[in-house]
């Protein structure tokens, strides 16, 4: 092979092959899904303004490098819906209304695709956030304290104060109140609900 | 400086065409014109390596010591795996890739250097992105995107690095003296175009963010299986492509295995990368094309590995005295793992047990550390004496480096293959609560960190080592270490 130009020919159509494969097409087909119009509105729903702030804090602490968001079912394993994780598959739809789906490779945490169907109470998030071991006693979970502060109590004590038992808890006189950023990242965790049905993905029977 | 045993002496066993030896004054000349921005690329690239590595031991031991450096935002796990991560590919393996194949596209097109400004400011650009992207994963505007986590603004001066480059190499292969077009340079011009439409397509896509999250799954699988196989591994094979003929003088062994090898690599890769999301949330066709490619990718794999192990049959003893072709060894040994490892993976039966165990991340370590980097290390070896003009100064340090580096990447690899398989097993068993999953994969996490210990010794070694070879360089007048030997010296 002596010439420059068909070698690079060669290598930019096959390369371009994979490219139309997995790139174009992901971009024209899966890109424009429309949302799936209900009774009760459009699916899936929006998110308020805190949940879409709070998915830039999740993806500032790279959250998704433990916790998968996706609900995985195949011929040979469903056990994330046994496990609860979900009642049916995740399907490219489900990410219509996110910035960035963070679909995620690794569960050293559970999945967090139906966190917010599994979990309802906002201080229970603000507990396990500011001292995971103390809510599930053996969680390798990192502390994320940082996105707290601890304040002195001023005559009444802060309605959003965080009930600590463990030992970080605040000393006599102070309370732990969560951040805005901590709000956001509750509300974003909270939203995590795949709990409606799409008609491309059907309900997975009981076992 | 050494011989230069010919790639054209075995012409008559191939019909390849491989370029005329050059005259050693042109060889000086460009050697001479190269010394500074390869050595600068090289330069920084074990900085990015040490300090990347360091990162990774931190993380692995925060993952079986959770309290450790606990509640510090920048030191948090999940910004700092990311940063260490980055750190090893665009800080070591990017630029080692480039400063190795810089020389050697001067070398086979025989053309000394021109404008080595432009690949001064490339590289300063380059390691100006890494730094600012690591230091905005780490102060929380990191993006979360697989491989390209940095802030969107920290890829302009990446992509300003890579466009001069690019540029530098066009004009090289335009002005090359030797009109033929050796099968190095063939991997070579893949894997540096492959890398501008991997980060341009990636960029616009992704970080810019004008695509919608339904489609992002199948681009960031198509980009982080990509930069490894076509990118990284192309520009790998290349290297030992130039290294064992040069340091054996054995000829290629067949023009038609290397071919095959070379196309279908290149087209399967393309295809593969969606075994990453089998079961997710991507269309189902889409990972079926990828369970085939990655299986059919066997093919260049036995044609690739086929070539390079009959040009090195009965050259045990030029293996064990080249500290270069050990690593290439190595290097091809590791490749043959992680594709094997990669193949079962792709299985849907296997898959639905390995699938998010740390068994993929394993798969993707021994791909960076294992082949790409120990045949970097193999480039580093056999171009840095060439450059300073003296050989390398001490045995012992190569024997370490290459000893822990081999240990470290066989227990990490163990790790991933028994760790993954247990961890996985638990994971798909529903009475298994996720905490009890999580003490299954401990002990495995506590392999890993001495894994990681073990890596860091190794590496630690080598920059130590070429540490040594610079300040010689400039004090040409300092007593010589007593351990440097002259089987070494023969070879590089």
């Amino acid at each position: 092979m002596n010439r420059l130009r068909p070698l690079f020919i060669t290598i930019a159509l096959l390369f371009f092959t994979g490219w139309i494969g997995f790139v174009a097409y992901s971009y024209l087909q899966l890109g424009r899904l429309a949302p799936q119009s209900d009774s009760d509105g459009s699916l899936p729903p929006f998110q308020s303004g805190s949940a879409i702030r709070g998915a830039k804090v999740y993806a500032a602490e790279g959250c998704m490098t433990c916790h998968s968001q996706q609900v995985r079912q195949t011929s040979v394993t469903r056990s994330d819906i046994d496990r609860n994780w979900g009642k049916r598959p995740s399907v490219a739809r489900d990410y219509l209304r996110e910035q960035v789906a963070f679909l995620g490779a690794s569960r050293i945490g559970p999945d967090l695709s139906n966190v917010g169907v599994r979990a309802t109470d906002s201080a229970w998030y603000y507990r396990h956030l500011y001292e995971p071991a103390t809510e599930v006693p053996g969680s390798t979970m990192p502390a994320y304290r940082y996105l707290f502060k601890m304040q002195k109590i001023q005559g009444q004590p802060s309605e959003e104060a965080v009930a600590l038992r463990g030992p970080h808890a605040p000393r006599e006189g102070y309370e732990v109140v969560p951040t805005e950023e901590a709000k956001d990242l509750v509300a974003y965790l909270l939203s995590r609900k795949q709990d409606y049905s799409l008609p491309e993905v059907p309900p997975v029977p009981e076992k | 400086m050494s011989h230069e045993p010919s790639l054209s002496q075995t012409q008559a066993a191939t019909n390849f065409s491989e370029p005329a030896p050059l005259h050693a004054t042109t060889r000086a000349e460009i050697d001479s014109s190269l010394r500074f921005p390869v050595l600068l690329f090289f330069r920084t690239a074990l900085f990015w390596l040490l300090l990347g590595s360091i990162l990774c031991a931190i993380t692995s031991f925060k993952l079986v010591m959770p309290c450790f450096l606990d509640g510090i935002c920048f030191l948090s796990y999940g910004r700092l795996l990311p940063v260490a991560l980055d750190a090893l590919l665009y800080g070591w393996a990017v630029p080692a890739g480039l400063g190795i194949s810089l020389w050697l596209v001067a070398r086979l097109c025989g053309v000394p250097l021109r404008c080595s400004k432009m690949l001064i400011a490339a590289a300063i650009f380059w390691n100006t992105g890494v730094f600012l992207g690591s230091l905005g994963v780490l102060c929380g505007y990191g993006s979360s995107i697989p491989w390209l986590e940095y802030p969107n603004w920290a890829s302009v001066p990446l992509f300003i690095a890579f466009l001069l480059m690019g540029i530098w190499v066009v004009m090289l292969f335009t002005a090359r003296q030797p009109r033929s077009i050796y099968i190095t340079q063939w991997y070579l011009l893949l894997g540096l175009c492959a890398f501008s439409w991997l980060y341009t397509t990636a960029n616009s896509f992704l970080t810019w963010g004008s695509v919608e999250a339904s489609a992002q799954g199948p681009i960031v699988a198509w980009y982080s299986a990509n930069i490894f196989g076509l990118f990284l591994i192309p520009l790998a094979l290349g290297i030992i492509y130039y290294l064992i003929p040069k340091i054996t003088g054995a000829p290629i062994y067949s023009y038609y295995l290397a071919v095959l090898g070379f196309f279908s690599l290149l087209f399967l890769t393309g295809w593969s990368g969606m075994t990453l999301f089998l079961g997710g949330p991507i269309p189902a066709w889409m990972v079926s094309a990828s369970v085939v490619a990655t299986v059919l990718m066997i093919i260049p794999v036995i044609a690739v590995i086929l070539n390079f192990a009959k040009m090195l049959q009965g050259q045990m003893g030029v293996i064990k005295e080249s500290p270069a072709l050990r690593f290439v060894a190595f290097g091809i040994l590791s490749y043959l793992v992680a594709m094997v490892m990669s193949l079962i993976y792709a299985l849907p039966t296997w898959n639905g047990i390995l699938h998010f165990t740390n068994y993929s991340h394993g798969i993707m370590l021994l791909t960076l550390l294992g082949t790409v980097s120990m045949v970097f290390f193999a480039g580093i070896y056999y171009i840095a004496p060439r450059l300073l003009g003296f050989s390398w100064l001490c045995a012992c340090s190569v024997r370490w480096h290459f000893w822990f580096a081999v240990i470290g990447l066989s227990l990490m690899t163990v790790s991933a293959i028994l760790g993954g398989l247990i961890e996985g097993l638990a994971l798909d068993d529903a009475a298994v609560t996720f905490v009890n999953v999580l003490s299954f994969a401990a002990p495995w996490h506590w392999l890993n960190l001495i894994a990681w210990m073990l890596l860091l010794l190794s590496y630690v070694s080598f920059v130590r080592l070429f540490g040594r070879m610079l300040f010689h360089a400039t004090h040409p007048d300092q007593k010589l270490s007593a351990c440097s030997f002259n089987s070494l010296a023969s070879v590089s």
